[in-house]
């Protein structure tokens, strides 16, 4: 059974496209969805393809490379598995491919709770918009495991900005 | 867009207490709001024959409000949905009206949004990690002050957003509520106050957030024919719209555009090309208020201040009491009580009547002050034109647009 923070992780058996994903990881792949008629890659995983409807896909691996668009710092946890967690920073990381489509706003964007180089949270001074960040695999047990990522050793994408207080 | 201009009114509301221990159930939440909605537009059981709720698993349904008040449906449905759904059902009623099925319709939300299912989270217990969870919840977005903060986030990147202006929206809504002997907190609140209160996800402070409580909130919609011979002065329907989305790839709206861009947007053309009328020429607000800067980012996507613009717009005073535009004259969601939105439907229509209940000794007669000093008025002088602007999430939001 796999299982993160204490909480069971449970892929439905109709559900082979989270299973692939994390499977993918496990083998340390990080791969989105492409689409068979269009080419165009696509996050979070959903059942067409929102740029053009076709229902045939296929895994691509990608850089895991990209840079934060934006974050938060979660003080005050709800879930019961990130009590010890906090504080922690969640990231909205915008991927190096297919940026800019279908418009300049656009982009494959992809959550994930910025870790430090033991897969602990980072430290919220650490964190901040512009600044390149880098996929990591969090084994989950099963034979799964969940992308997150980490700051990258790259200069920052433009001039960081982060919320003081 | 053509609509149904002046041919529907709310003529009814109704509201419970709003507490932090109801000690009932949904159900006697529901039917007392809905009783009290019936009893405000002087109708009786034998002429509401529609009704529509919408809940989160948290509510009674329509046959059970109705059977206990003697009401028999012609048409009732319950609807999966939060935070702008009443604005799309107000829509829905007069749509149903008008396509024959029933004549007179109560819309309800009755709650125990505190003691029961808290829409930020109770944390009691611990939900397997499964779906599309593994997307967001699974890295520890888990409530809707996680899921929406990186879009103010972003605002505040982009455009220089503070959190000291939007600390002015709970400043203005406290001021309001201290004049709303109904609301849950009533104490007024200094930007300071709200900068000195505790991260719960930065850039979210504790008051940056809405107040949870248990409530029953009703409106009834009917056609204007029969609005003319009720009991209350009509708040007529100019427009309507929603639920409106944004692009949202798997359906979270971080995946598309500029995310503190929210779905309003979409709305705007639809519900402002209805009533035939601009921002310009509303005389209150009632913007979603589920936390201080959702407030402020759907200001900007229906056009009241420029997009990037809002943090100044939040803090310039126009949306305070005896400001040019108010916004949430009851104290809203952010001090009233959380209501998913209906409860700034109920307030609109009493600002449009000229009854805001307020500590005015003849607010009843329509008698009111003007003077919004703690424990006064909070009647806006000559309100004839009110907008709501409904939120759910940044991709999806709806709006209506009264007048009296």
């Amino acid at each position: 059974m796999a299982e993160f923070l204490g909480a069971t992780v449970a892929i439905a058996p109709n559900d082979p496209e989270h299973l692939g994903f994390l499977q993918a990881a496990a083998a340390g792949r990080f791969v989105l969805q492409r689409c068979a008629e269009c080419a165009r890659l696509r996050y979070p995983i959903g059942n067409a393809c929102p740029f053009c409807t076709a229902l045939e896909w296929e895994w691509a691996e990608v850089s895991g490379k990209g840079t934060i668009y934006s974050y938060e710092a979660v003080m005050h946890p709800i879930h019961p598995s990130f009590r010890d967690q906090v504080p922690y920073a969640i990231v909205l990381v915008e991927l190096d491919e297919q940026r800019g489509v279908p418009t300049e706003h656009d982009g494959l964007r992809v959550l994930s709770m910025l870790v430090d180089a033991n897969d602990r949270p980072e430290s919220l001074e650490r964190v901040a918009i512009g600044l390149r960040v880098e996929v990591g695999f969090t084994p989950l047990g099963d034979g799964l495991a969940l992308p997150r990522f980490h700051l990258s050793e790259e200069a920052p994408e433009h001039t960081p900005w982060s919320l003081g207080g | 867009m053509p609509g149904l201009k002046d041919k529907y009114a709310i003529v009814g509301i109704g509201m419970t207490e709003f507490s932090r221990n109801s000690g009932r159930t949904t159900r006697a939440l529901g039917v007392e709001a809905v009783r009290a909605a019936m009893v405000d537009a002087g109708l009786g059981a034998g002429e509401v024959d529609g009704m529509l709720s919408y809940h989160g698993n948290d509510s009674t349904a329509s046959p059970t409000i109705a059977g206990d008040l003697g009401i028999r449906l012609n048409f009732y449905m319950d609807c999966s949905g939060g935070g702008s759904s009443i604005e799309a059902l107000i829509g829905i009623a007069m749509g149903v009206i008008e396509a024959g099925m029933c004549s007179t319709v109560a819309i309800f939300r009755a709650m125990n949004g505190f003691t029961e299912a808290r829409i930020g989270g109770t944390g009691r217990q611990r939900p397997v990690f499964t779906g599309t969870s593994l997307e967001a919840g699974i890295h520890g977005m888990n409530s809707a002050a996680q899921s929406f903060a990186p879009s103010f986030m972003r605002h505040m990147f982009e455009y220089g957003t503070t959190s000291e202006q939007v600390a002015h929206v709970k400043m203005a809504h406290s001021h309001h509520a201290s004049n709303n002997p109904r609301a849950y907190y009533k104490q007024r609140i200094s930007v300071e106050d709200v900068l000195n209160s505790r991260w719960i996800t930065k850039p979210l402070h504790l008051l940056d957030c809405c107040v949870e409580t248990d409530n029953g909130v009703a409106i009834i919609v009917t056609s204007a024919d029969r609005a003319r011979n009720l009991r209350q002065r009509p708040a007529w329907i100019m427009g309507v719209a929603g639920r409106v989305n944004k692009e949202q790839p798997g359906g979270y709206h971080w995946s598309r555009g500029p995310i503190s861009r929210v779905a309003g947007v979409y709305g705007a053309p639809i519900v402002f090309g209805q009533a035939g009328i601009g921002p310009q020429d509303v005389d209150v607000t009632g913007s979603y208020d589920a936390f201080t800067f959702t407030t402020m980012l759907q200001l900007e996507a229906y056009g009241f201040c420029k997009e990037g613009e809002g943090g100044d717009y939040v803090s310039s005073g126009i949306i305070e009491l005896g400001g040019a535009r108010p916004n949430n004259t009851s104290g809203g969601h952010l001090c009233e009580g959380y209501t998913h939105g209906i409860g700034h439907i109920v307030e609109n229509v009493r600002q449009l009547r000229g009854l805001a209940d307020d500590y005015c000794p003849n607010w009843a007669a329509g008698e009111h002050s003007y003077d919004y000093t703690e424990g006064g008025c909070r009647q806006v002088k000559d309100a004839e034109i009110t907008m709501n602007l409904g939120w759910a999430m940044p991709a999806t939001g709806s709006a209506l647009i009264m007048h009296n």
